[in-house]
């Protein structure tokens, strides 16, 4: 990412660098923490932007391995990381939950399943953990808590190298901690032009923020007349780089239709490019033996894997708290859950990352909203925001002749339209958070197994990645590197019960070149691009090597 | 090679941004956002290196960029902050009108609060510090409401506020770390605490290395402490990085306690020639210091009458009130002096210099018992009771 640019899986952290509205000076006689003041119209990257969480069984022979790769923002550059910055990796295995066919698919459902989630989190809940920072040197400082049979210990690694690491307990883990390619490839214009994102295309001044997501329809298809977010051939580095004055209000949008070329075609929102082509992330990528992180592994089939930042506190750095004495001192030392707490309280949570879109999308990137996994008292919200995203989406793919999961009662466009009230909203989201998310064919399964599909409510919340390990790990039953999860959050406003040539619609069929190639729509693209820029190694660290930078 | 400090290194970067701005900015085509970092660099560079002198430069750039581009909000929130930093309340509220939603918003609200402070109205000040606390914990509100509890005489409470702020603090902004930590070394410093006081100094100057900013309270404490030759020292240094007029103001007092008279003499004339400049170009922020001067330095209060009047009809608060009133009691007007101070003390503000000032007049105009309590206030908040002048 570009200094100020934002990106839709994880937006650079305001909070984070609104914690950099820097001040602190006196002016004459007045008593202004503001007196000095950064300037706060531009936003700079921080290592506290989390971005992406990858986890998959692992594909190598042998016994069973968990990997999970942390990506975030190269800060200060790719292979360097912050030492202000503390980094959890938080893991949890869990039977895999299937949903009790009695129960329906209800609002009440919904509700009481979120309180389930609620329970478990806010109970006596102690995931293992895996805890990274580096230091002045570069040398990273991983501690391990809570692991079933090796409890809790530490080593001390270095960076931009696979290395393996022996619990206390005999198992081999691989580590990498270094700069990586990033692997996430999108179309970061296109969506937030669906979204009608202002501050991707235009000066937004940070005062305003009203004037974020614009009041106008979200829509997969550009709205005739919309003048703010159409793509205009004479600047097409608007919104890629260039951003213009914001015009005064206000920002809506007063047309009836969806634009149309000379030829009747649509025009697409998205052009199938890829922003983060030759850009770098910092990662933290880890191979863990499954059986390492529970008794259990025969029934608990699930991992639960979710990421946070936390920056040092300014106390911390000002009285140069030595690093606990054992971490310096042994190759790898036993921790307990006092140091655990102590370690904790010098920092200040940030960022977290489970879900892509689980923030950006479904929660406005607010930053409030930053919960982690434990945002189940965000469910009510998940239902308004969907039910708005989809009086957006939803017409754009009806006129598509896609059928379409959203209600949206025939709407021939994209209607603009907000919920306050969770029971109005719900009949109209119904069908999109409870359908079954169909995969394009059965090698997901591996083994054949009697597997649920998944479905976007048990996805989102909580805020999660949910390793089936029975499975290869592909999105939603975990995230592979090479899944293209912008296009298939897109495909959970289609109807999953229709059919397309005689197939039933599934995850990957926005992905499918030929169904664009068939549709009145330009470009002829699928929305995001098909892989990454650079292929992925294939083997651990699976995340291939950064690009030169200057 | 020797390490930059923090200090020099962010000046460095603000200089180079500005030097990347400059020339292009404010040149047609503008775009907002460039005018908008440009005008924030200026004032970031003026106020860090405490240079108010480039204030009014600056509320030219920023009018030129309105012109250019339309009353944008951000720019007119720092109209409004630079109106503030040069006392002129009246403007900074009025900046803030223009645009139609700034006043709502959390910036705008904690300057209007600000302003409330600056105009002596106490109780909307802490009214709006409290509900900007309750609405966003955020570490510069927390200590405006602490330094508000301060001024009102709970410093416990305030030291508190100030820890709170500290906590919400990250190792990303050091300075506002030092920031926080000078003022509470300044809450020691208020109640003679000058071991505690110089402990936070220490640690502010850990926390951002080579800023003048905690020199300047390090050589106030030495001052407060009667190290004149080490404060004196500070005071010289800050100068090299400051072309500051009080501080070359309270340089020449040390020389004076010194016996150093002709070099106080050659710091007194600067400073003066620096503060009657300003008023010369109709800036009013060195109004105060006009008043001290004339009291304290020459003692001539009939020269500093003007000054204290019109300060007070600019910023109607306690410290305007206390500073005419003290005018007052030097040119012998006791009376008037009473009445004056007694305004000063109805802001409910307990700063042991004020209680001292309105004991002695309270004395002079035969009010005893009132002034026995003021005196007993004074020596209770700081047992010292040295009337230190460190803002």
């Amino acid at each position: 990412l570009v200094k100020g640019q934002e990106s839709y899986r994880k937006v650079p952290r305001q909070s984070f660098a609104l914690i950099a509205r820097e001040k602190g000076d006196k002016v004459a006689d007045h008593n202004d923490p503001n007196a000095v003041n950064s300037i706060f119209s531009d936003i700079d990257v921080s290592a506290a932007d989390v971005y992406d969480l990858f986890g998959f069984s692992g594909d190598e022979p042998g016994d069973e391995k968990v990997v999970i790769a942390l990506t975030f923002a190269s800060v200060p550059r790719a292979g360097v990381l912050d030492s202000d910055i503390l980094y959890r990796v938080l893991l949890d295995a869990a039977p895999r939950i299937v949903w009790p066919e009695g129960e329906g698919y209800t609002l009440e459902a919904l509700l009481k399943f979120t309180q389930g989630v609620k329970d478990k989190y806010l109970g006596n809940f102690r995931p293992a953990e895996i805890r990274v920072r580096v230091d002045e040197s570069q040398r990273a400082m991983v501690e391990f808590f809570h692991f079933p049979g090796a409890g809790s210990f530490s080593t001390t690694l270095e960076t931009n190298k696979v290395q393996e690491v022996r619990t206390p307990d005999g198992y081999m883990l691989k580590a990498f901690i270094g700069g990586r390619d990033d692997a996430f490839f999108n179309d970061l214009t296109g969506f937030f032009r669906s979204i009608n994102y202002a501050p991707q295309f235009y000066h937004v001044p940070h005062t305003m923020t009203e004037a974020r997501e614009l009041p106008i329809p979200k829509t997969l298809l550009e709205l005739e007349g919309n003048d703010l977010f159409n793509y205009n051939p004479a600047e097409p580095l608007h919104g890629h780089g260039m951003k213009k004055d914001l015009p005064p209000g206000p920002w809506t949008w007063k047309g009836n239709a969806f634009r149309k070329d000379e030829k009747g075609n649509f025009r697409f929102v998205y052009s199938g490019q890829d922003a983060q082509a030759g850009k770098n992330v910092n990662a933290i990528i880890l191979e863990v033996p499954f059986s390492f992180i529970t008794r259990s592994p025969g029934a608990h089939r699930i991992v639960n894997t979710w990421a946070e930042s936390w920056v040092a506190k300014a106390a911390k750095k000002v009285e140069t708290i030595p690093d606990h004495p054992l971490l310096l001192a042994q190759p790898w030392a036993a921790l307990d859950a006092l140091v655990q707490d102590q370690e904790l309280r010098h920092y200040k949570r940030v960022d977290t990352v489970g879900q892509p879109f689980a923030d950006a999308a479904l929660s406005e990137r607010e930053d409030s909203r930053q919960l982690g996994a434990n945002n189940f008292w965000l469910a009510p919200h998940f239902v308004l925001r969907l039910a708005h995203l989809g009086w957006g989406f939803g017409p754009s793919i009806t006129a598509l002749g896609l059928k379409c999961s959203f209600d949206h009662d025939n709407s021939p466009v994209s209607v603009h339209k907000t919920y306050s009230n969770i029971v109005a909203a719900f009949p109209r989201v119904k069908k999109t958070l409870f359908q079954p998310l169909r995969m394009p064919d059965d090698s997901w399964n591996r083994k054949g197994l009697k597997i649920a599909l998944r479905r976007p409510f048990e996805i989102f919340v909580p805020n999660v990645c949910a390793i089936d390990m029975d499975t290869t790990g592909t999105w939603p039953f975990g995230r592979r590197p090479e899944d293209q999860v912008a296009t298939r959050f897109l495909s959970m406003f289609l109807d999953m019960e229709a059919e397309l040539n005689g197939r039933k619609y599934h995850i990957e069929m926005l992905n499918d070149q030929a169904l664009w190639d068939a549709t009145p729509i330009e470009p002829k693209t699928p929305p995001n691009p098909l892989k990454n820029d650079k292929p992925f190694l294939a083997t651990f660290p699976y995340l291939t090597e950064p690009s030169e930078t200057p | 090679m020797t390490r930059l400090s923090d200090y020099a290194m962010e000046l460095g970067q603000i200089e180079k941004d500005i030097a990347m701005l400059e020339g292009m900015a404010l040149v047609p085509p503008v775009s907002g956002e460039k005018a908008a970092q440009y005008v924030y660099r200026l004032y970031h560079r003026a106020t860090l290196t405490g240079n108010l002198g480039q204030l009014p430069e600056i509320l030219a750039s920023v009018d030129r960029a309105l012109r250019l581009i339309g009353l944008q909000e951000d720019i007119c929130l720092l109209k409004a902050k630079v109106h503030f930093a040069l006392h002129r309340l009246r403007e900074a509220r009025e900046d803030l009108r223009v645009a139609p939603l700034l006043p709502q918003r959390l910036e705008a609200r904690t300057l209007l609060a600000d302003i409330d402070y600056e105009e002596g109205r106490y109780e909307d000040a802490r009214r709006s510090y409290e509900n900007l606390v309750a609405e966003s914990n955020t570490w510069d509100n927390l200590a405006r409401l602490a330094h508000f509890r301060a001024k009102m005489g709970d410093f416990e409470g305030a030291d508190q506020l100030y820890a709170d702020a500290q906590d919400e603090i990250t190792a990303k902004q050091m300075r506002a770390f030092s920031w926080v930590e000078l003022q509470r070394g300044l809450l020691d410093l208020t109640r003679g605490r000058f071991g505690d006081a110089k402990a936070h100094y220490d640690r502010a100057d850990r926390a951002y290395s080579g800023y003048w900013l905690v020199s300047k309270h390090l050589a106030d404490l030495f001052a407060a402490e009667e190290n004149l030759e080490g404060a004196a020292v500070r005071y010289e240094a800050i100068l090299l990085q400051v072309p500051s007029p009080e501080v070359k103001e309270k340089l020449g007092r040390i020389f004076c306690s010194l016996g150093r008279s002709q070099a106080a003499e050659r710091c007194f004339k600067e400073a003066l020639s620096a503060y009657l400049d300003s008023a010369e170009r109709e800036e009013v922020h060195y109004y105060h210091h006009l008043v001290d001067f004339f009291v304290e330095v020459r003692g001539k209060p009939q020269e500093a009458v003007q000054w204290a009047r019109k300060d007070l009809e600019l910023r109607n608060n306690y410290a305007t009130a206390a500073a005419l009133a003290w005018v007052e009691y030097c040119s012998g007007e006791f009376t008037r002096a009473s009445h004056t101070i007694a305004r000063a003390l109805s802001s409910g503000v307990a700063e042991p210099g004020l209680l001292a000032k309105a004991a002695e007049i309270y004395h002079r105009v035969g009010r005893h018992s009132e002034a026995h309590e003021l005196e007993h206030r004074a020596n209770s908040i700081n047992p010292r009771n040295r009337r230190v002048h460190v803002h």
